[in-house]
């Protein structure tokens, strides 16, 4: 391994990159109290199972203790870090898409017959309503994201998953299809599903309710 | 089940071409007919979201929003849900309640210890 490097970046955040083992178990638990918080929560986000964001956020320290070697300094600590952990919630979605047949058929049937009459167009009463004009303000407030997180949690654990992988972390969509076993057309129905139902949601619980005069 | 009328952009709804006349009438079942029906164009505009749109579909969305406010509002809102979700990741901490308690990261710090 490369542990005699010497790099000039090497002392960024006081790092040594030829550190002996103790050194660099002292470094990781050093991690621990500086960044387990912040991964906790990026693992959270994505996976929504606390004991799988801690087995995750686990086997990213073990992964970082045992390339810190290939760790120039070219990031800072938490980028890396993040950067192996993003790794293992990927590996993670793709265990699960191997383990299950990947569809969730009664939210996926649902094509939102009531917002379309039969020839195709909007149902003039259920289509999109106009959101508030400072619709970019509110992300700035702490009840938006708890009503974007409820919506989230409504969907089918796969789609959001799908969702998660495409929107939040932008994947490309290829990779989601390989990642997941999945066609293109399957990727496509399950993202449009998701777009649909959330949009739905948010209009229902945050741009209604705000447009009440509530929030 | 009778079959409902076909009305695309009925009098008085807020999109551009609101059969406010007998013209306006004549180019809104034109174009109705000869752009995608809504039901199609909301899912060939979330498909544009993760491919081109060839210019062909984006010329006939352009001119299927004269007639239909609730696609161009539907397409806005993706584009906001993406930015949205983009910026969700950063704003954990304002939406995740749970914690990390001292017995995990000690568990954490064991397993670290035992690494190598």
């Amino acid at each position: 391994m490369g542990g005699s490097k010497s790099h000039g970046a090497g002392s960024r955040s006081g790092h040594n990159f030829s550190m002996s083992n103790v050194d660099i178990q002292a470094a990781a638990e050093r991690w621990v109290e500086e960044h387990s918080e912040c991964l906790f929560r990026f693992a959270l986000i994505r996976v929504r199972k606390p004991e799988v964001a801690e087995d995750l956020v686990q086997e990213t320290f073990l992964a970082a203790v045992r390339g810190y070697e290939k760790f120039g300094g070219r990031s800072s600590e938490r980028s890396w870090l993040c950067g192996i952990l993003k790794n293992k919630v990927v590996d993670y979605f793709r265990k699960l898409g191997h383990e299950t047949s990947f569809t969730d058929m009664e939210f996926l049937s649902d094509e939102f017959s009531d917002k379309f009459v039969s020839v195709g167009f909007w149902n003039h009463d259920k289509g999109p309503k106009e959101w508030k004009p400072d619709a970019d303000e509110v992300m700035h407030r702490g009840e938006f994201w708890q009503t974007m997180r409820d919506c989230l949690s409504k969907l089918p654990q796969k789609v959001r998953d799908v969702f998660t992988m495409r929107e939040m972390d932008d994947v490309p969509s290829k990779e989601i299809c390989t990642i997941l076993s999945i066609s293109d057309s399957n990727l496509w129905v399950m993202l449009h599903r998701a777009r649909m139902a959330l949009r739905e949601c948010l209009e229902l619980n945050w741009f209604d309710v705000s447009a009440g005069g509530n929030k | 089940m009778p079959e409902e009328p076909y009305n695309p952009s009925p009098i008085g709804n807020p999109s551009i071409l609101a059969r406010k006349n007998w013209w306006q009438t004549k180019l809104v079942i034109f174009i109705g007919k000869h752009t995608p029906k809504c039901r199609e164009m909301v899912r060939i505009l979330s498909k544009s979201l993760d491919e081109p749109m060839p210019w062909s579909m984006r010329i006939k969305k352009r001119i299927h929003y004269l007639i239909c406010c609730w696609c161009q509002r539907y397409e806005e809102q993706l584009l906001y849900m993406r930015k949205t979700a983009r910026k969700f990741a950063e704003h954990a901490d304002e939406s995740s309640a749970i914690p990390v308690s001292e017995e995990q990261k000690e568990r954490w710090k064991q397993a670290v210890r035992g690494e190598r």
